[in-house]
């Protein structure tokens, strides 16, 4: 099947007073028509960064994508022209921002600025595309009385629900969603969700899906990869993952959760600190903390072990070295 | 946390601390008046934690934020260790700026971004005259970097240039400069990663333990809230609909809202998708709303008596306050 989304080696760093921060080291990622990919991975892991080098909205001077490809149907993102990308953001591409004031116009009501967008991108009469907004208010859980109030006087989950009704407006063929939901109630995250999936299905609209919930992830993923300190570690379908996680990380993630059945006093979080992205290590990025470090960990950089179409990033699961390991 | 600074706190273990009654925050619209807090009445005890959880926009960060009088009350009171905070001069309301504090749920905009990570932190410790020399601020600074996690070489460093994750640990570390006794902690840890999330309710849940720490805690995740309170207030368009002990809310909670609202928990496991209580889509204004029942329009088991008149809170089994007409049926 033709990939709606090929990601290829792609290297993203933000310069600061001599310190080089490495966001995006060297990653890989596909993903097919109307899939949903959940992205989970730690705080600063790069998450945001790559959406955002899909849209090729990397800030400079700071900010800079030094290597790689990202191809979005069949189309060439970092070559594109101004106009192209303006057309491609918004209408074939919508982003779901992490910080629901990026995407919203402080002096515009939210009516007017999802009818400016449908107006803008699909031709619609003024009529009409406020008509949709009001509509798309609503399946977010916004009276339309609202529509006419401006976003401070929304709180934060009603924020970002209406930015929700922003990227969905267009019927995106591609929507990345960065931590979408975590500002809303379970009760309207599953209305929402269920919005999502209903485009999904009648668009073949295709997701990334950022989220630091495991259980939204298990719930509405396809496929899920994690990611550490600018690296995808581990890729494979929800059946694979939550079936048995290989990564050390990503287990460590599973076991940092609270459990809703049981009453633990005190969570277990992964021992060590955050990766330093402006000092990697030579090796592998999580040997530090990782309880099965071996010699070769320290000496090189793990390539992607394919484990039954299950890809990990690890030197457990090397051929040589590494044996009876598996953890 | 410096042991040496810690204050006695008056009232014991287990008598409230804080105690809310009949508090309202109403924000005046070209519509009419939108009721966010709408007569809501709780305690907390000392050395406690309640949890706090409810629709987007159903009032929760604005009681938060009345509770350290950073709004101002329409009505009704919030005694604090025997001192009415709605009516504070502003002498008093600077020293309860020191015992009660605010962890922000938006880590965005609740911090100035020209300023560096130690500035952000720091700034309490100035303006109240915490620190009486630059060597002692730069060592406080640098030892609530440590205790909430934050690498030394980031002490200079500008907001913009983190992730959202250590922004929000800037919030905490700010929050934890004054030595407070009492945090409202809006959604402090939902952009963060499970583990520093792990990271971040284990190190308060220790503060708590080491210094009698009360809190608020805000959050739309009901693992994390069961997980670290001891009581549990639900909210529905300005109102608290359900309030009771965490353990048995938990299992078997009886507002028909608290009810889809635990049915719809996601639960990171395969195939665990269970029997989920689907809630109608329809949403009622909360400018100028009816007395009646304002979450009877999603309501499945709404009839004639809901639109009527307003359910009370009240006491429907021994602990447990439900404001439904029809509670009984769901005990
Ligand atoms: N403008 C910038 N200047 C310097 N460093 C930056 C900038 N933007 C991001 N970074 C750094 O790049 C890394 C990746 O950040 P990014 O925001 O992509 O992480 P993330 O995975 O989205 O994290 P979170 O889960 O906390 O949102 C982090 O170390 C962050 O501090
Ligand atoms: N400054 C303001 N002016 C007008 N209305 C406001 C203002 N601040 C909040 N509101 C309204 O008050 C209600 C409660 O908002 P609040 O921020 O307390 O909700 P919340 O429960 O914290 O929601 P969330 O979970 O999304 O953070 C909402 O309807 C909101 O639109
Ligand atoms: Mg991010
Ligand atoms: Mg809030």
């Amino acid at each position: 099947m033709e990939k709606i989304l090929e990601i290829k080696d792609l290297e993203v760093r933000y310069y600061s007073d001599r310190k080089t921060v490495r966001a995006v080291n060297g990653l890989d990622l596909d993903l097919s028509p109307g899939k949903v990919l959940g992205l989970v991975g730690e705080t600063g892991a790069g998450k945001t960064t790559l959406a955002l080098s899909i849209l090729n909205m990397i800030r400079a001077p700071q900010g800079k994508i030094e290597a790689g490809s990202i191809s979005f149907a069949g189309k060439d993102v970092l070559s594109m022209s101004k106009h192209e990308l303006r057309d491609m953001r918004g209408k074939d591409v919508a982003m779901i921002f992490q910080d629901p004031m990026t995407a919203l116009n402080p002096v515009l009501s939210v009516g007017e600025q999802i009818a400016e967008t449908v107006l803008k991108h699909e031709g619609l009469t003024k009529d009409q595309a406020w008509k949709r907004a009001e509509e798309m208010l609503l399946t977010v859980g916004i009276p339309a009385e609202r529509s006419k109030d401006y976003p401070h006087q929304f709180s934060g989950g009603m924020k970002q629900r209406v930015v929700i009704a922003l990227a969905l407006a267009c019927n995106p063929k591609l929507l990345l969603a960065d931590e979408p939901t975590t500002a809303l109630d379970v009760t309207i995250q599953a209305q929402v969700l269920d919005l999502m999936r209903t485009l999904i299905r009648d668009n073949g609209t295709s997701v990334l899906f950022i989220t630091h919930s495991l259980g939204l992830v298990a719930e509405n993923c396809d496929e899920v990869a994690t990611m550490y300190a600018g690296e995808i570690v581990e890729y494979g379908t929800i059946d694979q993952v939550f079936g048995k996680a290989l990564h050390p990380y990503t287990q460590g993630l599973f076991g940092s959760l609270p459990d809703l059945s049981e009453a633990t006093k005190r969570l277990k979080p992964i021992p060590g600190l955050m990766p330093d992205p402006t000092a990697l290590p030579a090796g592998c990025f999580f040997e530090p903390r990782c309880p099965y470090a071996m010699e070769v960990c320290k000496a090189a950089h793990p390539k992607d072990i394919d484990v039954g179409g299950h890809l990990v990033k690890c030197h457990l699961f090397d051929k040589e070295g590494g044996a009876g390991r598996k953890a | 946390m410096s042991a040496k600074k810690e204050k006695t706190v008056r009232g014991a273990e287990g008598t409230p601390i804080l105690a809310v009654k009949n508090l309202k925050k109403y924000f005046h619209t070209a519509r009419g008046n939108l009721h966010a807090v709408d007569d809501i009445s709780f305690d907390i005890a000392k050395g406690k934690t309640l949890g706090m959880v409810g629709e987007s926009g159903c009032g929760k960060s604005t009681t938060g934020r009345l509770l350290v009088r950073l709004h101002e009350a329409t009505a009704g009171s919030i005694i604090y260790d025997g001192q009415e905070v709605t009516k504070a001069d502003p002498a008093a309301l600077k020293l309860l700026r020191t015992r009660m504090q605010m962890i922000f749920q938006d880590p965005y905009s609740s911090i100035n971004p020209r300023h560096t990570v130690a500035n952000i932190i720091g700034e309490p410790l100035k303006i109240h005259g915490k620190v009486k020399s630059t060597s002692e601020y730069e060592d406080r600074v640098k030892e609530l970097m440590d205790t909430v996690g934050l690498a030394q070489r980031l002490y200079d460093a500008y907001p913009h240039e983190l992730d959202g994750g250590r922004r929000q640990r800037i919030g905490i570390a700010r929050a934890l400069s004054l030595d407070p006794e009492f945090i409202v902690c809006d959604e402090p840890v939902s952009a963060l990663d499970v583990s520093i999330q792990a990271q971040i309710l284990n190190l308060l849940m220790d503060l708590q333990d080491k210094l009698g720490l009360t809190y608020l805690f805000i959050t739309h995740d009901l693992s994390v809230v069961k997980h670290i309170s001891d009581d549990i207030v639900i909210m529905y368009m300005g109102q608290i609909v359900e309030r009771g002990p965490t353990e048995p809310l938990f299992e078997k909670p009886i507002h028909p809202y608290g009810r889809a609202l635990l049915s719809a928990i996601p639960i990171p496991k395969l195939n665990s998708r269970k029997e989920r209580i689907i809630l109608k889509s329809e949403v009622s204004s909360p400018i100028d709303p009816k007395p009646v029942c304002r979450f009877a329009p999603r309501c499945i088991h709404a009839r004639a008596e809901c639109l009527a008149s307003d359910p009370a809170l009240r006491e429907v089994a021994p602990g447990r306050f439900v404001a439904c007409h029809f509670a009984e049926e769901f005990v």
